[in-house]
């Protein structure tokens, strides 16, 4: 059995804690073209989320949590923000330069959809990307050097 | 053009991608590559021979001149014709050269690739773009030469190739940048047509650029990475290091010669020279070789001398004359490499010494490989004599010393193809019959292959004509000078003849007492082996450069971390201050601050101050996020959210990694290992450095600031109310985009670095 290393209120508050932290993380994303916050702030606070997930749980756990390898969020976040430089070209704007559009759904009222969102994305995805592949990287050792105590 | 030279790439590509399911088929799939070049030479064949030009071009940035510009005159279509002539003749016979099982497909890719590469350099105008298909045939060589990579001999053979070819190149792109910026266009037909001005940088251009050329044509003193090329599987010899891609250079001066002889005075002497000495030296050691394989390599330097120098000279009837050398070099050359093969592949071997008597177990490939070496010795009714003969005629106009140098190169030539054609067919006492000769039938790709180019050789050799319109229109195309030589199958009695019949004569005396000439040439290369040589130079040459190497980084990266950190910080620091200095000095005196400020200030100061004193390591995490957290609070009180909330979450992010690295160090510093007083040298220059680099920023500013316009324009443009942002995600997105890559890039290092190190410490 892994020994148990963290207090029961530290594993209860992050259960609780880290649904809002991700919202906030969410929302900083989104707002970001407007008001303060933006991919990489975003990207941070769920940083800091699977930090907590690490203390309350150690390796393993941000392992359950979180079964998709660092690689695979760096890849497809730099991949996405690439693509959407390229996509500028379609309508004949410079790479990286943004367009939007607006959308009318019923009862929400207006939203505009800037194309720079899904560059903010990728920022995004590549900052989770980062703190993922380090906090697995240096928290690797934990879980197994554990046997060697328990046996 | 694009076309064929896609059809190359793409071809490479898919037999790449479908390597297991073409593996049977790998060269008849890759000869679609020569068939698309003779296609387009079927197609264009009138137009271009009636002085009409080919133009195709693709611009790719527009507004640096970069384009991707393909012209083919009817010189281009000479070396478009070997390339695709050649070609498909090399790759039917690599179709059963090589055994299925042993996987060539990469092989034909290479082979493929290569054959783009070539079609795309002798068709482009625009000078980068030759550039990049010169640079991918080098490649291709390297790896083509290397393919047997477990050889250690066809390794270091591939590096010199390489390396000698891939410098050359890059000599030669600073020539053509030279050039190109000295006469206003990238364009190869707009240089030769206005010549720049002659000037020191145009000297050095021409410099540069012959450079290019005499390595990739394998010119003294150059020459030694084309033997040692032999190393490549036979039908990459055959289509590279023969027929193809040693051309290069020759096509280069031929292109570019005439814009050359009119700026510079020293260019037809240069070339003429090393032309000469280059055949010279080439079919004097080809009479050494016991290889068949290295033989004909010498021979190839040799002949690739005499095109250097018809091609290069820049005389209208020596440029006619080496080009039809060119098309009967192609022709013989690579039909003699696929006979050696050929028989390599029958009686397992190629050295002269242990073959005897395949005229009579291989009586047609005999009749094959006499057929094309009556045209590489120059005898007469063959196209090699045909076109020799126009160069005597040329020559003997230019000066008795041209012609008579280039009749002793051609005594040589005559005696090593004796040589080749004896040493591998005739009967010796000491050689031996390959046991399983005469298994070569017609039918057989292995002999039908060089038997067809051969055929191609005879035919043209008894009708000159033939060829005689497309040599023609090609002289023409770069000498401006149409009809400047002829092609005959009788040229009449003349000089020119009896220097025909002089070379013929002394190379047959040559040929007749081997012994002797054996003697001699074992006198001669003693004492040439002591002489320098390009060769020895370059195998000192190399490791002298590696440590050189080893002794410079040993220096630099000494594995000091400290000194690693002081370096760069001192060269960080050291070029502004310099800039700084040398404008005059102009300090703005600081802001005065408000209250709050001062206190987040102190604070940053005290934090900093007690860094340097604290002995624990997780104490210096803390006052570490502690500078941090009043820093965010200073964004704060200038009004800047954004980057307040990055502050305070990078921060807390870095904390708690710092602490994730701390459980695996130990708790406290250890003593440094530098001295003290030049590390707080360095700290205190640095903090210097940046304080009075505030003042004089602030008292710099000459311009409008750029957050006005970023202001003004981030709703209206970007659709965004956040300039901040809009600044990451649009006006400076691709910074961004570099940042981010960076940033993946340093993420992948650390974790790579970091885990192996925690794996080995929980093993011990």
């Amino acid at each position: 059995m892994r020994r148990s290393r963290s207090s029961p209120i530290l594993s209860a508050g992050v259960v609780v804690v880290s649904g809002p932290l991700l919202m906030f993380s969410a929302y900083l994303l989104f707002a970001g073209h407007n008001l303060p916050g933006g991919g990489f702030s975003g990207g941070l606070v769920a940083g800091v989320a699977v930090l907590l997930v690490w203390a309350a749980g150690g390796i393993d756990a941000v392992r359950r949590v979180l079964p998709i390898r660092s690689h695979v969020f760096m890849g497809a976040g730099l991949s996405l923000a690439a693509l959407t430089g390229f996509a500028s070209f379609v309508p004949g704007l410079a790479f990286l330069e943004s367009g939007y559009i607006k959308l009318h759904p019923p009862l929400v009222g207006e939203i505009k959809i800037v194309s720079a969102l899904f560059f903010d994305i990728g920022v995004y995805l590549v900052v989770v990307g980062m703190a993922v592949g380090l906090v697995k990287a240096l928290g690797d050792e934990e879980s197994a050097a554990e046997p060697e105590v328990v046996s | 053009m694009f076309v064929v030279v896609l059809v190359h790439l793409i071809v490479a590509a898919v037999l790449v991608v479908a390597r297991r399911q073409l593996q049977r088929w790998a060269f008849v799939v890759g000869a679609l590559g020569p068939v698309a070049t003779l296609v387009y030479l079927a197609a264009n064949w009138g137009a271009v021979l009636d002085e009409e030009v080919v133009e195709e071009t693709w611009q790719w940035v527009p507004a640096q001149d970069l384009e991707v510009s393909f012209r083919v005159d009817a010189y281009a279509m000479v070396f478009l014709l070997v390339v695709g002539v050649a070609g498909l003749a090399i790759f039917l016979y690599a179709q059963r050269y090589f055994t299925p099982a042993r996987g060539p497909t990469l092989f034909a890719a290479t082979m493929t690739l290569f054959g783009g590469g070539m079609t795309g350099l002798v068709a482009s105008d625009h000078l980068l773009s030759l550039f990049v298909f010169w640079e991918l045939t080098t490649i291709t060589s390297y790896l083509l030469i290397g393919y047997d990579d477990r050889k250690a001999q066809a390794r270091s053979a591939a590096l010199h190739a390489a390396l000698v070819t891939g410098a050359g190149g890059l000599a030669m792109l600073g020539g053509f940048v030279l050039l190109a910026e000295a006469s206003g266009s990238y364009l190869i037909s707009e240089i030769v047509a206005n010549p720049a001005e002659s000037s020191f940088a145009v000297g050095l251009a021409w410099v540069l650029i012959l450079i290019g050329a005499i390595t990739k044509s394998a010119q003294f003193p150059f020459h030694a990475w084309l033997p040692g090329a032999m190393a490549a599987p036979t039908p990459a010899s055959a289509f590279l290091h023969s027929a193809t891609m040693v051309k290069a250079g020759i096509f280069l001066v031929g292109r570019m010669g005439f814009a050359a002889v009119a700026t510079v005075d020293w260019w037809q002497s240069a070339v003429v020279g090393i032309g000469l000495v280059t055949m010279v030296v080439g079919g004097w050691r080809a009479l050494r070789q016991y290889d068949l394989k290295l033989l004909l390599a010498f021979g190839t330097v040799s002949q690739l001398g005499f095109m250097f120098l018809l091609i290069g000279s820049g005389v209208p009837e020596l440029v006619f004359s080496g080009l039809a050398a060119l098309l009967a070099h192609g022709l013989f050359k690579a039909t003699l490499f696929m006979v050696v093969g050929a028989i390599d592949h029958e009686a397992g071997t190629r050295d002269l010494r242990r073959l005897s008597g395949l005229y009579r177990s291989m009586p047609v490939l005999f009749a094959v490989a006499l057929a094309v070496s009556l045209s590489m010795a120059a005898i007469p009714l063959t196209f090699g004599f045909d076109a020799k003969e126009a160069a005597f005629h040329g020559l003997v106009h230019e000066g008795v010393l041209w012609v008579a140098a280039v009749a002793t190169a051609s005594a040589l030539t005559v005696a090593y193809t004796a040589r080749f054609v004896f040493g591998a067919f005739g009967s010796h006492d000491e050689g031996q019959e390959p046991a399983h000769g005469g298994s070569l039938r017609l039918s057989n790709l292995l002999l039908a292959a060089p038997a067809s180019l051969a055929a191609i050789s005879v035919v043209v050799g008894l009708f000159p004509s033939l060829v005689f319109p497309l040599v023609d229109a090609a002289a023409e195309a770069t000498t401006g000078v149409a009809e400047a030589g002829e092609l005959l199958l009788w040229p009449g009695w003349g000089p020119a003849l009896a220097w025909s019949l002089v070379s013929l004569t002394a190379g047959s005396l040559l040929a007749w007492r081997t012994g002797f000439v054996g003697r001699v040439t074992d006198a001669v290369g003693v004492v040439a082996a002591r002489l320098p040589s390009g060769d020895g130079a370059f195998r000192r040459f190399v490791p002298g450069l590696l440590s050189f190497a080893d002794r410079s980084s040993g220096l630099l990266q000494n594995g000091s971390l400290p000194a690693y950190v002081a370096i760069i910080l001192l060269v960080a620091i050291t070029t502004p201050t310099v800039a700084v200095l040398r404008n005059g000095v102009t300090l703005a005196a600081p802001p005065t601050g408000t209250l709050l400020e001062w206190v987040l200030g102190l604070l940053i100061v005290a934090f900093a101050l007690l860094l340097a004193f604290v002995r624990r390591r997780f104490a210096v995490v803390i006052l570490l996020g502690g500078v941090g957290y009043a820093i965010a609070g200073l964004y704060a009180v200038f009004g800047a959210p954004d980057l307040t909330l990055t502050q305070l979450l990078i921060e807390t992010l870095a904390i708690a990694l710092f602490a994730l690295v701390l459980r695996h160090m130990p708790a406290t510093f250890s003593r440094p290992a530098t001295a003290r007083v030049p590390r707080l040298a360095v700290a205190i220059l640095v903090g210097t450095f940046i304080f009075a680099g505030g003042l004089v920023a602030n008292a710099a500013r000459t311009s409008s600031r750029v957050a006005e316009t970023f202001l003004a324009q981030s709703l209206p443009e970007a659709g965004g109310s956040n300039v901040v942002n809009v600044i990451l995600v649009d006006f400076r997105g691709f910074d961004t985009l570099g940042e981010i890559t960076v940033l993946v890039g340093a993420t992948l290092g650390a974790a790579g670095l970091i885990r192996p190190i925690l794996k080995n410490r929980k093993r011990s």
